[in-house]
């Protein structure tokens, strides 16, 4: 508790609290415009971090993390589009509720349940991370090898494309790791003779190639067409939901949180999943099933809790075991290592004013969040009206200051721009862009554990299975790739 | 664009484009390989630079493989659908879209040859008039416009590094 009120000391300074708002502000501005992610921000500002202190540029980009999942929900109640993934479900029942005239009473369900979610996952980082962190300090080389394989092994399965495609984009981001000097030995490796990646290929240029400049020729293929946007209400009056429609949100906001939470702490799961369980749950518990899809409070209750808690639920392997649980966390992790910091068990010992900044500071986050959301929704709507001649390129200016700032070489613009076409590329044929960012980050990590247990061996792969908990994480990785491979049946959403 | 046109063209086309990339990617892994290999694999102290690269070089290039052979299902993207272009956006886009991969192409020799504000400047002109088909005036206004954002927002306020030429080397010796 200490060290939590620690935490709030940090936040409360009028720069962190400053950066909390943009961030949080800038998650939301993200989150309603459909086709420009978080994750795509979060590359795009990365950069511009580096001249902050580390506390708070976590801060800022967490901050745009979880309020991406806020902003999605008023274009998915008002507009039928979800800003981002985690708000495709909210569509259902969000817009049929607005289309009745209650799209005051879904954005203040949303908003209600979103901040009662956020609030309990921040709550239960704060309360898991210091006992997880400690059991993870007791993992050797080995164990920590099978765990980034068996968490590996579960990004793929969730990414729900055929396997063999998920596992070739792990192993590409893998391979774009060991490009460059080789961290023990300084041996340039797959360089192929190229200066510019002596120094490896940058996580900057890569993830805005990938999925900043990727994103823009995506843009130039779609048409603009008129959006039909169903009026938020006026006063906050407005806003308020009937008794019974409180009610019948309270138990769905419950349950939300704690399955978005625990599909959180998955590799692989996060946000996107946990909504979609959620909905399925609701549905299942419901006594009005017919009424899903039709707008029924609690198909929007439920997933739109889920997917915050399940926002904060990644954090915790994140901050505890160093591993990241998507690839926006992926590009949190190289955030916090560009900045000097090491995710994992030890951080709490040797940057609690980190830890706990971070952590305390998503409380308050989740608060300007709401404060923000629900009177400002008529403003943020209008976002929606700045057309594509003007987005992009102010999109492409803001890439090649991220880009170029990283590292001051125009080469690492050329990376960047390559990446772009290659990422446009493979999108555009369905394999998914996001796995290659988060094996990219864990190879160095996964390489060194694997290095360092054949050494400890004497190159005996045995030692991968020597402990119980490596024959887990093992058995764990077979089952979640052997259950991939299974033929799966698509299911299409009904209603 | 008639619809059977429409419906003919979709499902052959992402089969195909992904057995493309699939053999671009085999031609990654082997490229990969082949400097792997040249790598010490095992040496004094355990194992060696090349050992991680070429299991991850053989794996990349054996799930290429497959994936050439059996493309599988399309994986869903970040916006929720698997981002698959119908014949006629892409017959109406194509113009755009060339005007687009140019205006990145510029970003990356502009970056390198003429500084930040040309080459604000010209990519937002490629986009804004070309692309778009908006006047001249608003192309350049609004590529000024760009520039003087990056300059001062990024550039001077948050004292960012940009691509240099005369232009930023003269606004900088003004204000910093």
């Amino acid at each position: 508790m200490e060290a939590l009120l620690g935490g709030f000391a940090v936040v409360m300074t009028p720069a962190n609290l400053m950066y909390c708002f943009i961030g949080a502000f800038l998650g939301t501005v993200v989150g309603i415009l459909p086709g420009l992610g978080p994750l795509t921000t979060i590359a795009i500002l990365l950069p511009i971090t580096y001249k902050m202190d580390v506390t708070s540029a976590i801060i800022m980009l967490s901050g745009i993390y979880y309020g991406v999942a806020y902003g999605g929900t008023v274009t998915s109640v008002l507009m039928r589009i979800p800003g981002e993934a985690s708000s495709v479900v909210t569509c259902l029942d969000g817009y049929e509720m607005a289309r009745k005239g209650r799209a005051g009473s879904a954005l203040f369900i949303a908003g209600v349940g979103s901040f009662i979610a956020g609030t309990a996952g921040t709550l239960a980082i704060t309360f898991l991370s210091p006992p997880l962190s400690r059991l993870v300090l007791a993992f050797g080389p080995s164990e920590y090898a099978m765990m980034m394989l068996a968490g590996l092994a579960m990004v793929t399965y969730m990414s729900g494309g055929s396997l063999p495609r998920a596992l070739l984009m792990a192993a590409f981001g893998l391979l774009l790791g060991t490009v460059g000097a080789d961290p023990m030995s300084m041996t340039p490796r797959l360089t192929f003779g190229i200066l510019t990646l002596g120094d490896g290929v940058n996580l900057v240029p890569l993830a805005i190639g990938l999925f900043g400049l990727s994103e823009v020729l995506f843009m130039a293929t779609r048409s603009e067409d008129e959006l039909k946007i169903i009026a938020p209400p006026k006063g906050l009056a407005g806003f308020l939901p009937t008794a019974e429609e409180a009610k019948r949100s309270i138990a769905p906001i419950g349950r939300g949180t704690v399955l978005g939470f625990l599909v959180g702490l998955l590799p692989g799961g996060g946000a996107v999943i946990a909504s979609f369980l959620s909905y399925a749950v609701e549905r299942r518990l419901s006594r009005h099933p017919e009424e899903f899809g039709k707008g029924a409070v609690e198909g929007l209750a439920g997933p739109e809790a889920a997917n915050n808690a399940g926002t904060a639920g990644a954090f915790v392997p994140l901050l505890c075991m160093g591993i990241p649980a998507n690839a926006i966390t992926a590009l949190l992790l190289g955030a916090f290592m560009i900045h000097g910091v090491t995710p994992g068990p030890t951080i709490l010992e040797r940057q609690p004013e980190v830890f706990w900044g971070v952590v305390a500071s998503m409380y308050i986050g989740n608060i300007m969040l709401l404060v923000l959301n629900l009177p400002l929704i008529g403003l943020f709507v209008r976002i929606l009206d700045i057309p594509r001649v003007f987005l992009t390129p102010m999109i492409l200016v803001v890439c090649l200051v991220g880009v170029y700032s990283n590292s001051g070489n125009a080469d690492d613009v050329v990376v960047a721009v390559v990446f772009g076409f290659l990422g446009f590329f493979l999108r555009r044929h369905g394999f998914d862009l996001g796995i290659v960012i988060l094996a990219y980050v864990l190879g160095p990590i996964f390489e060194r554990s694997v290095r360092q247990a054949l050494s400890i061996s004497d190159g005996d792969p045995a030692i991968f299975l020597h402990s119980p908990l490596s024959i887990g994480f093992a058995v764990a990785a077979a089952v979640i790739l052997g259950a991939g491979l299974w033929p799966r049946r698509v299911a299409a959403p009904r209603g | 664009m008639s619809g059977s046109d429409d419906a003919a063209t979709p499902p052959a086309q992402p089969l195909t484009g992904s057995r493309v990339a699939a053999a671009g990617l085999l031609l990654l892994a082997g490229l990969g390989l082949w400097q792997s290999m040249g790598l010490e694999r095992w040496g004094i102290e355990g194992p060696g630079p090349g050992l991680f690269p070429v299991m991850v070089a053989l794996v990349f290039a054996l799930l290429a493989l497959v994936v050439l052979i059996w493309p599988g299902r399309a994986a869903a993207t970040e916006e929720g659908d698997t981002d698959v272009i119908d014949a006629e956006t892409r017959q109406r886009t194509r113009a755009g879209f060339a005007i687009y991969s140019l205006s990145l192409l510029v970003l990356a020799v502009g970056a390198a040859w003429v500084g930040f504000t040309l080459t604000s400047i010209a990519v937002s002109v490629l986009i804004v008039r070309f692309a778009e088909g908006r006047s001249w005036f608003a192309a350049i206004a609004y590529g000024l416009g760009c520039a003087a954002v990056g300059l001062v927002g990024f550039g001077w306020l948050l004292r960012v590094d940009l691509p240099a030429s005369f232009i930023e080397h003269a606004f900088f010796s003004l204000v910093r």
